[in-house]
């Protein structure tokens, strides 16, 4: 069952001088519940925009996006969103950043604490607890990030490129935190990457799309076991990947 | 795992704590030369004033009184009790006043950063105001309000709040939009992103205003004292000019600039410290 669908969304911007751009045109997938989906395409293409439409910092011009639950009342629902950058409160401690995300998903105090304790242990950081971010690497304030956006406990997480501001070593070891995470708690996840490798390891599903205005290339399913290693059969499948989808640069306007 | 809250101050510290290194270094030396690179500047800034006023005295010995004899006047004044009842009086009128302008200059100041009806309904008064010298809202106070406490806190209020509402107006519009955007989508209620988001972002904003406003507030409000009210150090100072006691005149200003120099050192210093312990301390010009 889906627990995300997008369907024949449209999203349009309007440039510097006035010229209207399409960045989004008719495009319709679904993230399936439980799964991994990965989203990728050329940078540009409109997978940031996609995502801040489907959280509701965009609103998209036309189509539409259905949620399995939430949908009904018409109230934004509650998702978990790991960005680019961590976009930690610098001010507030690590559990102090993932307490406030609990108070805003009306997480009642008494919960808060133990909720952030134990999503902290999944990520390794209970003994930074009461550290300000600016004090830790971009590796472990990533995994906060990480930690805040599963803590909400919401049944769609959304992460941005979220390993493609620190070095491939670091990014390696948070892809498998996050992968282990992903099978472990089952959440629907939407990964939005251009790292072929990275949609390789992540993936249960991918999903590929055109250079700018997006639209849907084509829809894989990872026939890689879980638990997920990092080795050659991912290259393989990267390259697989690779053949199959047309991540031409060429295309856009 | 415990979870109490703490002072940001002692986070800090700990966060230093556990992202230094293990061997610290030996700290007794650079301790001393941090004192010294902390003391040494403002006190040599002071001197080369009293060098200055000494040189002027003896040059002008009519015209400006010895920096000995002031001094001992100015702790008459602080022995007899004179100094801080008065100065109390000027204190009260200052604060109350900037409170109440940075009161609704916070509000004001982010209705403009954030609502673009507010910038365009705001900024032509505000503009307006910060051309209105203090000096003229001191007299329009006393010919408005006559010789009361209403005076001088209309009038500080008036004359600064312009000039907060410009600082804070200017840290709303360079708010981190990422972390605003983060608010929004992590569902905080307006009173989160008001509390947790955007004021946090503004205190270096709000400090600045601060410094600046009170620095003003004190002038506004010793010169509605000098003709509008019968207390306080504008009023003191009046009456020394009166019989052209110029030591008095001096003495008064000097435990005025003293006051000053403690608020800031003591009060707005420390609270900036402690607001802003999260920073990593920064040293650009290290080599």
């Amino acid at each position: 069952m889906a627990e995300l669908v997008v369907k024949d969304a449209e999203k349009w911007f309007r440039r510097e001088n006035g010229e209207p751009l399409k960045v989004i045109d008719r495009l319709s997938f679904e993230a399936r519940e439980g799964a991994v989906t990965v989203l990728i395409g050329p940078s540009g293409c409109g997978k940031s925009t996609l995502l801040n439409s489907i959280v509701g910092l965009e609103k998209l011009d036309r189509g539409e996006l259905r949620f399995l639950d939430g949908g009904e009342s018409g109230r934004r629902p509650l998702i978990g969103y790991v960005f680019q950058s961590p976009r930690l409160l610098p001010w507030k401690t690590v559990a102090e950043n993932i307490g406030l995300a609990l108070e805003g998903a009306g997480v009642p105090r008494a919960e808060r604490v133990a909720r952030t304790e134990r999503y902290l242990k999944l990520v390794h950081l209970e003994e930074y607890a009461h550290q300000f971010p600016l004090y830790l690497s971009g590796g472990q304030r990533q995994r906060i990030g990480l930690a805040r956006a599963l803590a909400v406990e919401s049944e769609i997480v959304l992460m941005d490129e979220p390993f493609a501001s620190v070095d491939e070593l670091t990014a390696r070891r948070l892809r498998q935190t996050t992968r282990r995470l992903c099978e472990q708690l089952r959440r629907t996840v939407l990964f939005v990457t251009h790292n072929l490798a990275e949609a390789a390891y992540m993936s249960d599903y991918v999903v590929t799309l055109t250079a700018r205005p997006a639209r849907l290339d084509a829809y894989v399913a990872n026939p890689l076991p879980s638990p997920r290693r990092w080795g050659a059969e991912i290259y393989n499948f990267a390259a697989e990947l690779e053949t199959k989808v047309s991540l031409k640069e060429d295309d856009a306007p | 795992m415990s979870f109490e809250r703490n002072s940001p101050a002692a986070v800090a510290g700990r966060s230093a704590a556990v992202a230094g290194a293990e061997t610290l270094p030996p700290f007794g030396v650079s301790a001393a030369r941090d004192l010294s690179a902390r003391l040494l500047p403002p006190l040599l800034a002071v001197a080369s004033v009293i060098s200055i006023w000494w040189a002027l005295y003896l040059i002008y010995p009519r015209l400006l009184p010895s920096p000995l004899s002031t001094v001992a006047e100015a702790v008459r004044l602080v022995t007899d009790g004179t100094f801080f009842f008065h100065m109390y009086q000027s204190l009260r009128r200052v604060f109350v006043g900037a409170l109440i302008a940075m009161f609704f200059s916070v509000g004001v100041g982010i209705y403009m950063g954030t609502v673009m009806m507010g910038e365009r309904f705001f900024q032509p008064l505000v503009v307006l105001g910060l051309t209105i010298p203090g000096l003229m809202w001191a007299l329009i106070a006393v010919m408005l309000f006559g010789i009361n406490e209403f005076s001088p806190y209309f009038a500080v209020t008036v004359t600064i709040f312009p000039m907060l509402v410009i600082n804070i107006w200017a840290g709303v519009k360079s708010l981190d939009k990422e972390l605003i955007d983060m608010s929004h989508v992590f569902h905080f209620t307006k009173r989160m992103k008001i509390t947790q988001v955007i004021l946090p972002q503004l205190v270096p904003n709000i400090f600045a205003a601060t410094r600046y406003g009170l620095g003003l507030a004190w002038k506004v409000v010793v010169v509605v004292e000098m003709f509008g009210t019968s207390n306080g150090v504008g009023y003191q100072v009046m009456k020394s000019y009166q019989i052209f006691n110029m030591e008095g005149v001096i003495a008064w200003t000097l435990t005025f600039v003293v006051a000053m120099i403690l608020i800031e050192y003591g009060f707005i210093n420390f609270a900036e410290r402690r607001l802003t312990a999260w920073r990593p301390k920064i040293d650009v010009w290290r080599r």
